[in-house]
């Protein structure tokens, strides 16, 4: 269950930083030493702010630092430490109308950002402050309302208002469109990968068959799973369709120079749906990189948190949510060849189910509710090595600290 | 005259024809069951959180418990906003038509969110203004009802070419907000929502 906790905000995304006027859309980070922040705003410029962490450069991650004095509030402690002031460094203009959302990516140099002017921005850092356009990439007919990198690749992930998520990649020397992913009947809010470490992993993998091997070795070759959310209510998770030989896993570098390089466009298929618990748009989600939980929030203003299960045979255990229909019986013969047919619904065709097993309703009064991340639990209230918790934004404008209970 | 009006001669509602709420109960409204819940928002334009909800009786005497805001208070809200082309209300122009205004309910005893859906019928299929009109109603309600209720506003089916796309876009939230940037849109509105008390 999802017990709001009152303590000390810790490590959530950062809290607004204000250039110009209007909050910021989306903000991102990475630590380099010096903690870098990138700001999306209504004005239609990005933003990039440095900062010092104390023992910088020894690898502390930025997720770590405890923002509760200063920062997190905005100005309530702000002349403590003016060293610790973050410093706006340089403005990134381009953009038509507002952006929507941007990135860091966590393999290379690179910032993706998107926009309400249909258009996937990616900027590349030559060296600091000195940012170039690398690729304009407008292939979206509508607003593009959020940009996730996969984590191993030099691949973006864009959702827009087209209903559509389209996948990018550099091709040869252009940035282009290697993956369509077509399915979704409203606007895609948001859009994440799976975190690499743990690919296709599920929160109870005690022993498994060989069934089950398979389904993980698919997996792992497969790669990071894309998880999208829409104003249609549905949550779905789409998973690459592997290439037979394919030179270069990463996807990266420069491929033999032919004018249509066909090892570039890239099969995703929708895997599973996740059990709709949701009554209006789905606006943000977080697929933890620790547990492979996912959280959910939208319009309803509920928080519903997703484990992954294997199906347990043919056993037909309570349903926590309608939509997950279980063939009983038939463990299905599933998976181990591809590909699993592109009309698999609601993770028919897999060994697994997704399980919704905490919600909460008016986590936010009776608000909508716009973003919810996990972050690591760093207080003293912390009750296990990597514990996590559930960060919520809301149009109450609170943001507020959810602990979960398995 | 008027050429280039979308609709130059539009059908117009004898006012007396109307729906409004005829003897209608002492004004004395019974308070909601979820008011106790729900915080009061000061709002410049919401006449609910005035003076009349004191008595405060959270038992329900056998009688369906009803929310104290329904269709006709909702019809009443949009109702008189002007036309962005006639000098006329939407009422009166069957724009906004009791009969196409919906007060869902919270779906579950915990939920505290109601819907009200509002589908609006433009006074030619090819009007342009519809997406204005759209938004007046939208904003007009986001502004007059509490924060509990989730407004949607919709182009009735088959009377618009382009009502997919005009729902789409008052759907969107982040639309509407950046619609509510533009200088030219919140004059139109404006002078739309200036007819409503």
């Amino acid at each position: 269950m999802l017990r709001q906790d009152c303590s000390n905000l810790l490590s959530a995304e950062f809290p607004a930083a204000i250039h110009n006027y209007r909050r910021p859309q989306k903000i991102d980070k990475k630590f380099v030493g010096e903690s870098v922040l990138a700001t999306g705003s209504f004005d239609a410029s990005a933003g990039i702010w440095r900062r010092w962490e104390e023992g910088g450069g020894k690898g502390k991650p930025a997720a770590e630092i405890d923002f509760t004095g200063g920062l997190a509030g905005g100005d309530a402690e702000a002349e403590e430490e003016e060293d610790e002031e973050w410093r706006f460094a340089v403005i990134l203009d381009g953009h038509d109308s507002e952006i929507k959302s941007l990135a860091f990516s966590p393999t290379s140099p690179l910032l993706g950002t998107c926009s309400r002017d249909k258009s996937v921005w990616i900027w590349e850092e030559l060296e600091d402050d000195n940012f170039e356009t690398v690729a304009v990439l407008q292939d979206h007919e509508g607003d593009v309302k959020c940009v996730a990198w996969h984590p191993g690749e030099e691949l973006l992930a864009s959702a827009s208002y087209d209903d559509n998520v389209r996948l990018w990649r550099e091709d040869v020397d252009d940035w282009a469109c290697c993956a369509l992913l077509t399915g979704h009947k409203g606007t895609v809010w948001w859009v994440e990968f799976e975190g690499a470490d743990r690919i296709g992993m599920l929160g109870t993998s005690d022993e498994v068959s060989e069934e089950q091997k398979a389904v993980l070795e698919l997996r792992e070759k497969a790669g990071p799973r894309l998880l999208s959310c829409s104003d249609d209510h549905t949550i779905r998770v789409w998973r690459r369709i592997p290439k037979e030989r394919r030179e270069m896993p990463t996807g990266q570098g420069s491929l033999p120079s032919i004018w249509k390089n066909n090892n570039f466009e890239e099969q995703w298929i929708e895997e599973a749906r996740l059990p709709q618990v949701h009554e209006r748009p789905v606006y943000a989600l977080n697929w933890s990189k620790k547990t492979g939980r996912v959280a959910s929030t939208g319009s309803d203003g509920k928080i519903v948190v997703y484990e992954e299960r294997w199906k347990s045979g043919a056993t037909d255990k309570k349903e926590p949510n309608g939509d997950v229909t279980m063939e009983d019986g038939t463990p299905t013969t599933v998976a181990v060849t591809e590909p699993i047919p592109t009309s698999a619904k609601d993770g028919s065709g897999t060994l697994t189910e997704w399980v919704a097993v905490a919600e909460v309703e008016n986590a936010h009064d009776v608000f909508e509710v716009n973003h919810v991340c996990w972050a690591t639990r760093a207080d003293k209230g912390k009750r296990f090595d990597d514990e996590e918790v559930l960060i919520s934004t809301g149009d109450d404008g609170e943001v507020k600290v959810w602990t979960f209970d398995t | 005259m008027d050429a280039d009006k979308d609709n130059a001669n539009p059908t117009i509602i004898n006012p007396s024809d109307l729906p409004s709420r005829r003897r209608s109960a002492p004004t004395t409204k019974r308070k909601g069951i979820f008011d106790e819940l729900a915080p009061a928002y000061p709002s410049l334009a919401d006449p609910f959180s005035s003076a009349e909800a004191s008595s405060a009786s959270s038992e329900f005497d056998g009688e369906e418990r009803r929310e104290e805001i329904d269709e006709q208070e909702v019809y009443d809200l949009i109702s008189t906003i002007s036309d962005p082309e006639h000098p006329l209300s939407l009422g009166s122009l069957g724009v906004a038509k009791l009969d196409d205004i919906s007060v869902q309910r919270p779906t579950s005893p915990r939920s505290r969110i109601s819907t009200v859906t509002v589908l609006l019928t433009p006074t030619t299929s090819a009007c342009s203004l519809t997406t204005v009109i759209g938004l007046g109603v939208k904003v007009r309600l986001l502004q007059a009802l509490p924060p509990r209720f989730r407004v949607d506003v919709r182009i009735k089916e088959g009377t618009s070419q382009t009502a997919d796309e005009v729902n789409k876009q008052l759907g969107d939230k982040e639309r509407v907000a950046a619609a509510m940037e533009n200088r030219n849109l919140i004059n139109v509105v404006n002078t739309m929502l200036a007819t409503c008390e």
